[in-house]
């Protein structure tokens, strides 16, 4: 197996605005970030097939309109934004089609992660899985942002455009929730 | 966040129990690869234009024009003033000599010279009204 090149992002970013080395310098993105966007979708959308359908579409988005990434902001806050949105409007649109409210997350949620063949927790983890479920779908991408891939509030703040106290406050209030309702289940 | 949730941690750990197929990134790295339409990409223009090049040097000029505008009002009012308040002192000096001069005198002026000043004021007076008459 061929060694892989050492990612270097100033470099990506100057070859994604030449034509000649765009697409090259894409793939080195998508061999980067597929996987934190990946379990980061995952979370969101639970099932393995939807994540992949996401995270596809994530990179597509990318793509097409990388003309527009400037370099202003870090090129990971810019693709965790635009799967952050992709995740968010798969899931309402699913609910749709299940004819499900969009505010019942958790019976959906569990659903999926219930049908999904992609899923070999024990009791605790579909416990835990389940009480993040009950979240509000903003405390849950905090709740996961920070929990699982441990981004530093400053970095969420920028993806979420909401302030880092508010951020803070909002994991605060999801652990007390989990606390609470792994505490009710036991 | 690790004192908030190290119930949770301890207890859950970071393993969510969601897998992923074998092989499951190398081959989507490959498939996402391919399947890139064909974009056009607008080249981002490096070469800086020529009021970006000579900006700075017209605001450090600016800037030194400014400075060198209020050092020059500056020393004009501080010398007019000076020059102002010299002939100001000369000259409320050369007024103020006789008020300086009375004051001086009033204190060996007493009653009595006063009520003799007045009297004789009064008699001369009446001295060119006869005159006057005849």
């Amino acid at each position: 197996m061929a060694a892989r090149e050492k990612y270097d992002e100033a470099q990506v970013v100057e070859q994604l605005h030449n034509q000649a080395t765009c697409k090259a310098a894409f793939g080195k993105v998508i061999e980067h970030y597929s996987s934190q966007l990946y379990w980061q979708i995952r979370r969101m959308v639970i099932d393995h097939d939807d994540a992949n359908d996401v995270l596809q579409n994530t990179f597509l988005k990318a793509w097409t309109n990388i003309d527009n990434f400037r370099g202003d902001a870090k090129l990971s806050t810019w693709l965790y934004k635009i799967a952050i949105n992709e995740s968010i409007t798969f899931v309402n649109k699913k609910k749709v089609m299940n004819q499900l409210s969009i505010d019942d997350d958790e019976s959906f949620l569990v659903n999926q992660l219930e049908s999904d063949e992609w899923f070999d927790g024990d009791q605790a983890q579909i416990n835990l899985q389940k009480a993040i479920a009950t979240l509000p779908e903003k405390q849950r991408l905090v709740f996961n942002l920070r929990y699982y891939d441990e981004m530093k509030y400053e970095e969420m703040s920028e993806i979420l455009g909401t302030s880092e106290g508010a951020l803070k406050a909002s994991y605060h209030h999801a652990v007390k929730k989990i606390e609470q309702y792994l505490g009710e289940t036991e | 966040m690790k004192q908030e949730d190290s119930t949770i941690l301890t207890k859950y750990g970071k393993d969510s129990g969601f897998k992923v197929p074998e092989n499951y990134f190398d081959d989507f790295n490959k498939r996402m690869a391919d399947m890139l339409p064909d974009v056009e990409i607008t080249p981002v223009d490096t070469k800086p234009s020529l009021w970006q090049r000579v900006r700075p040097l017209v605001y450090m000029a600016a800037m030194f024009a400014g400075v060198w505008c209020m050092l020059s009002v500056f020393s004009h009012f501080t010398d007019s003033g000076n020059a102002l308040r010299i002939s100001e002192v000369a000259e409320k000096l050369q007024d103020d000599k006789s008020n300086v001069d009375d004051f001086i005198m009033s204190g060996s002026v007493s009653d009595y010279d006063i009520l003799n000043y007045e009297d004789s004021v009064m008699m001369s007076n009446e001295e060119d009204f006869t005159n006057d008459q005849q």
